[in-house]
């Protein structure tokens, strides 16, 4: 089985690349939008969108690096929390440091939610990775959400000098004193 | 790899290639790191992928994330800083930048100083403005503050109490002027009926007491008023000549008692 690797290709020049991954396609193709929205002009962005891992392997020639991946899950939806559980294997561990983070939606929505937050965030701990909250349906969220991914993804391909993904991520609050405070 | 500062030499075509040297100079460096990019990425590729086991994730990426850590810091550690070739044009653009940066926060610093300026300008004018006033308050009560004392310092006893005297013997004087002059138009108006009159009448009348003047029964009532008030009425005898008492009573002059017809008193003007 392909593992997705963060540093098998060489970096395309000035491009930083993203891949979204989730079980519904419309709020991963609407987040896309919105992120190629916010870095007009600024830098360039590119955007890859997948329902599960591994990728096909008949494009992985022309796939460039991937920089960050985003893991994207609902609350009120089992299935997504069980694509994401079913892909994660399929990444290499070197991702882990800093080049992937969890993002979870549907958390406005009235509290009988078919996945328990604990659920998620054992998830997040286990793998070590930041876990973002937001809104994919309401336009302004969207938008906060893009920017502050486009943020990360600077980091993460390089872009911005004197920071590693790795030093963002040890910066990064970890959730697991959130859940040790809790209990 | 270092840029090696070559010294500018004099003239256009040198200066050209002066600067075109140093473009290839950093297009040189650049494939270089590019070269060595490759380099590091083929060993990369080479070395193969590691799975993660998602139960038991913690512990092997905690011991990646520390030895990717100490490699980072080991890096950090060698590296030496680049410093950018101090050469004329660079110099100028740096310089140009710091003052850029320096009118900047120099402006800021004008226009909050003028705003706070214009503060305290505002201030001094109100405070004047109510110092002005203070002052025109303060002089206006001084003034009053002489004035009174002026009033007050001729005062002394003595003179108080000639004052007082003079108008109380000014008011017995005007009240015995009053007196007599009421006892005139009264002996003038309301005379005793004469004998010479109807001697029916007399005879009805039946006039055996001394009859009173009008002046009299006036007296007589105003003396019953003043000295006993809780007592007024005066008892009707003979001497009280009755169409007299029914002019004063008619003319609201003199009430008569609720309950007894005989009694009358002087209506009460002063209260």
């Amino acid at each position: 089985m392909a593992l997705l690797r963060p540093l098998d290709k060489l970096p395309t020049l000035d491009v930083a690349t993203i891949l979204l991954l989730g079980a519904e396609e419309t709020p991963l193709e609407q987040l896309g939008t919105a992120i190629i929205k916010e870095c007009e002009g600024t830098a360039k962005v590119q955007v890859h969108v997948a329902s599960c891992l591994p990728l096909p392997t008949d494009r992985e020639c022309f796939r460039p690096r991937i920089d960050l991946i985003v893991f994207v899950l609902s609350l009120h939806s089992k299935y997504s929390l069980r694509t994401v559980e079913a892909s994660l294997p399929h990444v290499d561990a070197r991702f882990f440091l800093g080049k992937v983070c969890f993002l979870v939606t549907g958390v406005r929505k009235e509290p009988n939610t078919s996945i328990h937050m604990d659920a998620v965030r054992k998830m997040a701990t286990a793998y070590h990775s930041p876990l973002l909250f937001g809104d994919l349906e309401v336009e302004c969220f969207r938008a906060s959400v893009a920017q502050r991914l486009i943020q990360i993804l600077q980091i993460c391909a390089g872009h911005v000098p004197g920071l590693s993904a790795l030093n963002l991520l040890s910066m990064m609050k970890p959730c697991l004193e959130l859940t040790m405070q809790e209990t | 790899m270092e840029l090696n500062q070559q010294n500018p030499a004099p003239g256009d075509i040198q200066d050209k290639e002066y600067v075109v040297d140093r473009k290839d100079k950093i297009i040189e460096e650049c494939e270089e790191l590019w070269k060595q990019m490759e380099k590091c990425q083929q060993e990369i590729a080479l070395t193969g992928g590691e799975r993660l086991n998602p139960s038991d994730a913690q512990l092997p990426l905690l011991m990646m994330r520390l030895k990717s850590l100490t490699a980072e810091c080991n890096q950090w550690l060698e590296r030496t800083p680049d410093i950018i070739p101090l050469n004329a044009e660079n110099l100028v653009a740096l310089g140009k930048e710091e003052l850029q940066k320096l009118d900047h926060d120099l402006e800021i610093l004008l226009s909050t100083v003028q705003s706070k300026n214009q503060k305290l300008h505002e201030d001094l004018r109100r405070e004047q403005g109510w110092l002005d006033e203070q002052e025109e308050l303060v002089a206006s009560l001084n003034e009053i503050c002489k004035e009174l004392k002026n009033q007050v310092i001729p005062v002394s006893e003595k003179r108080t109490l000639l004052e007082l005297k003079t108008k109380m013997t000014k008011i017995r004087r005007h009240r015995q002027k009053l007196l007599t002059s009421l006892g005139e138009v009264l002996d003038k108006h309301f005379p005793l009926p004469e004998e010479n009159g109807n001697k029916k009448r007399k005879r009805e009348c039946q006039p055996n007491a001394r009859l009173m003047t009008m002046h009299e029964i006036l007296e007589i009532l105003i003396n019953s008023l003043l000295h006993s008030p809780h007592d007024p009425y005066v008892k009707i005898n003979d001497s009280f000549w009755p169409p007299y008492i029914e002019l004063l009573l008619r003319s609201g002059i003199a009430l008569r008692h609720q309950d007894d017809p005989s009694q009358i008193r002087l209506e009460a003007f002063h209260q």
